[in-house]
């Protein structure tokens, strides 16, 4: 009995020694990444999904990017101006190549641009460039891009559109393009084992800020629990989409930091104002005053999100200082609830979907239960949600917890599709509001764009077709010698990275 | 023989057929992948050209025959969502859940026979009492619970084990326990009936009577006796154990079928699922028929041809 | 000799009399061992009847001020006897509530889809030809099935809610009753009383209520009783795939999945619920493996 013990022992013993040299080498070399999902493609052109762009971003570079403050800054571009309202030119970087040694060319970046706005390759990514109506090579290494009209949002759409090799693309075809990417960026595609993960290794010719980790494993781990178990096990360095009570945990520990940053994402509660009790603006008004937002983010949250009182963050371009939504009042959301009398025992849903924080939801549905609503909870899978969202004023659920990000940081990406009516997401159906949101995507004069997004929030303000809640934080576990500011477009750039023991 | 085993094809086609067919048109009452694929700001008319695109608009009569026609050619469709044939993605998969099952098997059998074979020994016994309950106490917890009290305890507090992902051997340990304890206690408790079963027998009694020791007959008579009825549910329990690797591998973010499944029922990516479970009913089918040829061995009263379904 | 001597009819007499003490020896043999588990089921079911009068607290009131409290805390005048949740509620009337919602899932999932089992299982078995092969051809296609699927796409077309966690468990369940039904009642339907009935001209429905039923029950019961722990279990990992009860209904399940996070922080959100529903699943199965004897004609 004791002999067999101590075989049971011993195989431990291998099985655990050779799994902790593996961890001990990752610390310097190996920087091990563990996402939820394992990125849908790496084609940067095929999908929308943030598993992808968190791997393939580092295969590829964009025409612009963001710097760690958010301010849009030259990659593949050094310089643009605006030849006409709806033409600006692009200057291209001298002296970038490929990952197999091709330079890129300003051919390169017109190519990239023609494949994804050409509706036959039908792109995910179709929406947000299909207002580029051509790219045109105008000077050795000029690029000359043309919009329908003017279109205030395009260089914040361009920080996302990577540059593809068109003679590989072209040799291989999209579908061997899909397994094996070649880009430019700081890190090279090594390889991708399915289901497992996807292994980069650093591109030693980079242009910019060299990756310091030789190589960088991103792997699949759906159950967050398990991610945490990974960093405090030091069988990860980094892991992504961890909630405040799981950041938390991290505390006094010297080995596991937290890190975090507010992003662009703002979460709203979503209203329908065409169906009972949500079509009597007295009711939303008492919804707006029912929302306890400090009590979310400070109570819950653990004060890493920031409450808003305009449906926008302080980084988007349109937010104006000052403007204030209604605010917690639970007893005149009470006295008004009570007002409405029978109207407002209605009953009626608050649509989520398990992607979204249930502890808000649930305080969410508690607040309305004080203010004397009937709201109960119906959770739902995420296409499901998508789909139901998305049915416009007949279909919409009277109330849904929602996060939003259009990844552009302008008023436009977010207001226009939840409150203009030719979007499937809204539902309010006022047409002085839409008439501003139209004026300020039709401009490029800043002024102008700025009075038109100030009317339209006092109208948001007054009717309150939807109650803006938080502007929300993205939380990541890391080992304490990662050294990394997120940037609050939840990117993972590896090459901005470093380690320090 | 023969014609037992052509019948049997007949009747596993027609099951397959039948539950493809459910599977292909329950799925699509739940919309389509559309909307997962595109970004918030994406409009209608997005939405539609997106949809065209992956062929969701056509009537679904149109996608069922051309689904049917593609299948004819053994070929199962491309997943909308990873871009790749489904073969391929199944293909990548299947080793993955293959040994997890193998690992689980093991676990439960090398864990859940001895303890049969000594309950049967002891039977009546308090001692015997206080095993049958440990055993099913094992499966008496959700694996989505034991599984991370696995992890941390023999991963992030002992630091013995990998906590998740496949890797090597020692990555398959932890997910092969927490599947493996599921099945223990029907093992124990097949064992245990087989045991007992034969030790009322005839040639049992004889032999104890005329002196052989206990061990000496367990490993001599009894445990080939008892082996055939375990081979069936083994069997049997394959399709269980693929059916609880949904929740085991994602708690250990193993890539086998399970997670596979579980994703693509997520992502609407109905190729994939339509894939998956053609496999898993093929499967069943086939244990089902092995089951029941082994029956026929057991008990040669059974005919093959006169036993029906 | 004195046996020989006397009439057959005391013969049988006592030969019937030995087989009744030896039914109600056994009985008292099950009910000896068995009465633990009862016990700790009927406290669950008593748990469950009288939740809103045993739980010292609303099982829905939060209290954001007073999250993941350790048992035996005090806030603002309530006593968190089993500590707090992740949105300040108290853990004991959760946990007490919680009966409710596992218990009536499990029950009602059971009693459904062994009563739609059984019915086919039996008609199968007893008319044979094509209703057999419909049927346990139906079977398989149900059992090749992940149960998962059926789950998000009952969710995505009726909605969730409890009701719809009963019809998923019920539509993925059934198929084992109707294997053991089937089986069963193909043995008995050349039965002599069963013959003799049918010779009599008894109706089907007549026969298999009447004459199969009665006899088959036993195995069915075994079935069920372990089917139900199962069912417990399979709403609890409905839950963790966020395809479960509705928040914030307090269910086991859903309590377990949600404490998952708090494991190393605050362990008293799943151990609590946790261990009720090991509790619960571990007495019904022993109280199955007892049954299985009990009706197991071999280890009498």
């Amino acid at each position: 009995m004791m002999k067999r013990q101590r075989i049971i022992a011993a195989l431990l013993m291998s099985a655990s020694l050779s799994w902790a040299s593996a961890g001990a080498a990752a610390a310097k070399d190996l920087l091990t990444i563990d996402l939820v999902n394992e990125p849908t493609s790496l084609d940067p052109h095929v999908q929308w999904n943030p598993d992808s762009y968190f791997v393939y971003r580092n295969i590829f570079d964009n025409l612009l990017t963001r710097d760690d403050s958010g301010a849009i800054v030259p990659q593949i571009a050094t310089e643009w101006t605006y030849l006409s309202d709806n033409e600006i030119e692009f200057t291209i970087r001298d002296g970038v190549t490929f990952h197999d040694g091709t330079p890129l060319t300003a051919e390169d970046v017109a190519f990239s641009v023609k494949r994804i706005t050409d509706p036959g390759f039908s792109s995910p990514q179709l929406s947000q460039f299909n207002s580029i109506t051509d790219a045109r090579v105008s000077a050795d290494n000029k690029v000359v891009l043309v919009t329908n009209g003017a279109y205030p949002a395009v260089m914040a759409q361009l920080v996302k559109l990577s540059i593809v090799p068109q003679h590989v693309v072209e040799a291989v075809g999209n579908d061997a393009f899909n397994l094996a990417p070649v880009g430019s960026g700081p890190y090279k595609f090594s390889d991708w084992s399915r289901g497992v993960s996807v292994t980069l290794a650093v591109n030693e010719d980079y242009w910019g800020d060299k990756g310091v980790f030789k190589e960088a494993v991103f792997r699949a781990v759906p159950d967050a629990a398990t991610r945490m178990a990974n960093l405090q096990a030091k069988a990860a360095d980094l892991v992504v989409t961890i909630n405040s009570d799981m950041a938390a945990q991290l505390d006094g520990r010297d080995d596991v930091k937290v890190l975090s940053v507010l992003t662009e994402r703002v979460a709203y509660f979503a209203l329908n104002a065409q169906k009972p009790p949500m079509n009597n603006p007295d009711l939303r008004l008492a919804v707006a005053h029912a929302m306890d937002k400090e009590g979310i983010t400070e109570g819950i949250l653990g004060g890493y999100d920031e409450p808003v009182g305009q449906f926008m963050s302080p980084a988007h371009f349109g937010w104006v200082d000052g403007l204030e939504s209604p605010g917690y009042d639970p007893d005149k959301a009470r006295e008004l609830v009570a007002a409405a009398g029978e109207e407002a025992k209605v009953p009626f849903p608050i649509l989520t979907s398990p992607v979204y924080d249930q502890r808000v939801v649930q305080a969410i549905q508690q607040m309305l239960t004080d203010a004397g609503f009937n709201a109960s909870i119906e959770m739902t899978d995420m296409a499901t949600w998508l789909k139901d969202m998305q049915a416009g004023p007949e279909g919409i659920p009277v109330s849904a917890f929602s996060r939003w990000s259009c990844a552009c940081q302008d008023a436009d990406g977010i207001l226009f599709p939840t409150l203009h009516s030719s979007s499937g997401w809204a539902s309010a159906g006022d047409t002085a509001l839409e008439a501003a949101l139209e004026a300020g995507r039709s401009t490029l004069d800043e002024e102008e764009r700025l009075a038109e997004y100030t009317k339209a929030q006092a109208i948001l303000n007054e009717q309150n077709y939807l109650i803006p809640l938080y502007q929300a934080a993205i939380i990541y576990g890391a080992a304490a010698g990662l050294e990394w500011t997120p940037t609050p477009n939840e990117s993972l750039f590896l090459n901005r990275m470093d380690w320090a023991e | 023989m023969t014609r037992y085993l052509l019948r049997k094809l007949g009747e596993a086609t027609l099951v397959m057929f039948g539950v493809l067919t459910l599977i292909f048109f329950i799925q699509r009452l739940t919309g389509d992948p559309t909307f997962l694929l595109l970004p918030e700001t994406a409009t209608q008319a997005d939405i539609e050209a997106m949809r065209h695109a992956l062929g969701f608009d056509r009537p679904l009569m149109v996608q069922y025959l051309s689904f049917l026609a593609d299948l004819v050619r053994f070929d199962l469709g491309r997943s909308v969502i990873q871009n790749l044939p489904v073969t391929d993605i199944i293909g990548s998969r299947l080793p993955y859940t293959l040994m997890l099952a193998g690992g689980a098997l093991a676990v439960s059998c090398l864990i859940g026979i001895p303890l049969g074979v000594v309950m049967a020994l002891n039977h009546g016994t308090t001692f015997a009492t206080v095993l049958s309950s440990l055993v099913v106490a094992a499966q008496s917890l959700p694996t989505f619970w034991s599984g991370i009290i696995l992890i941390l305890i023999f991963a992030v507090s002992l630091g013995w084990l990998p906590p998740s992902s496949a890797g090597g051997f020692s990555h398959l340990v932890l997910p092969s326990i927490a599947l493996g304890l599921l099945s223990m206690a029907t093992f124990a408790r097949v064992t245990r009936t087989a045991i007992l079963d034969e030790l009322s027998k005839e040639y049992v009694r004889t032999a104890r009577a005329r002196g052989v020791g206990m061990g000496r007959l367990v490993t001599r008579h009894l445990a080939r006796n008892a082996s055939i009825p375990l081979i069936t549910v083994a069997a049997l329990e394959v399709s269980n154990l693929l059916a609880g690797a949904v929740v085991v591998e994602t708690v250990f973010a193993w890539p086998g079928l399970g997670q596979l499944t579980m994703q693509s029922i997520v992502s609407r990516d109905f190729m994939v699922v339509q894939g998956v479970v053609l496999l898993g009913a093929f499967v069943t089918v086939v244990l089902n028929v092995m089951a029941d040829i082994l029956y026929s061995i057991v008990d040669p009263r059974i005919t093959l041809s006169a036993r029906p379904s | 000799m004195t046996a020989a001597l006397a009439p057959p009819q005391d013969e049988a007499q006592s030969e019937l009399q030995a087989l009744k003490r030896a039914a109600r020896a056994r009985r008292v043999r099950f009910l000896s061992r068995a009465w633990p588990l009862l016990a700790i089921l009927s406290a669950l079911v008593l748990a469950a009847l009288f939740a809103p009068w045993i739980a010292p607290n609303d099982p829905l009131r939060q209290n954001l001020m007073g999250r993941l409290q350790a048992p035996g805390s005090e806030v603002r005048g309530v006593l968190y006897l089993l500590g707090s949740d992740e949105l300040g509620r108290d853990l004991l009337s959760r946990v007490i509530h919680g009966a409710r919602v596992s218990l009536l899932v499990a029950i009602s999932s059971v009693l459904l889809s062994g009563v739609v089992g059984t019915t086919l299982g039996m008609i199968a078995g007893y008319l044979r030809g094509w209703p057999e092969r419909i049927i346990m051809r139906l079977t398989d296609v149900f059992l090749s099935i992940p149960a998962i699927l059926l789950a998000i796409i009952a969710v995505a077309v009726l909605g969730p809610g409890l009701v719809n966690v009963v019809l998923v468990l019920a539509l993925t369940r059934w198929p084992r009753y109707a294997r053991v039904a089937y089986a069963q009642t193909l043995a008995l339907s050349n039965a002599p009383y069963v013959r003799l009935s049918r010779f009599m001209g008894g109706g089907t429905v007549h026969i298999l209520l009447r004459h199969i039923l009665p006899n088959i029950m036993g195995a069915l019961i075994v079935v069920a009783t372990l089917e139900f722990g199962l069912m417990v279990l399979f709403e609890a990992s409905l839950s963790f795939l966020g395809l479960g009860v509705q928040p914030p209904t307090p269910s086991w399940g859903a309590m377990l999945a949600a404490g998952r996070d708090y494991v190393a922080t605050a362990w008293w959100i799943s151990v609590f619920p946790g261990f009720c529903l090991f509790l619960l699943v571990l007495a019904m199965n022993l109280l199955g493996d007892l049954l299985r004897d009990h009706f197991d004609p071999r280890l009498r």
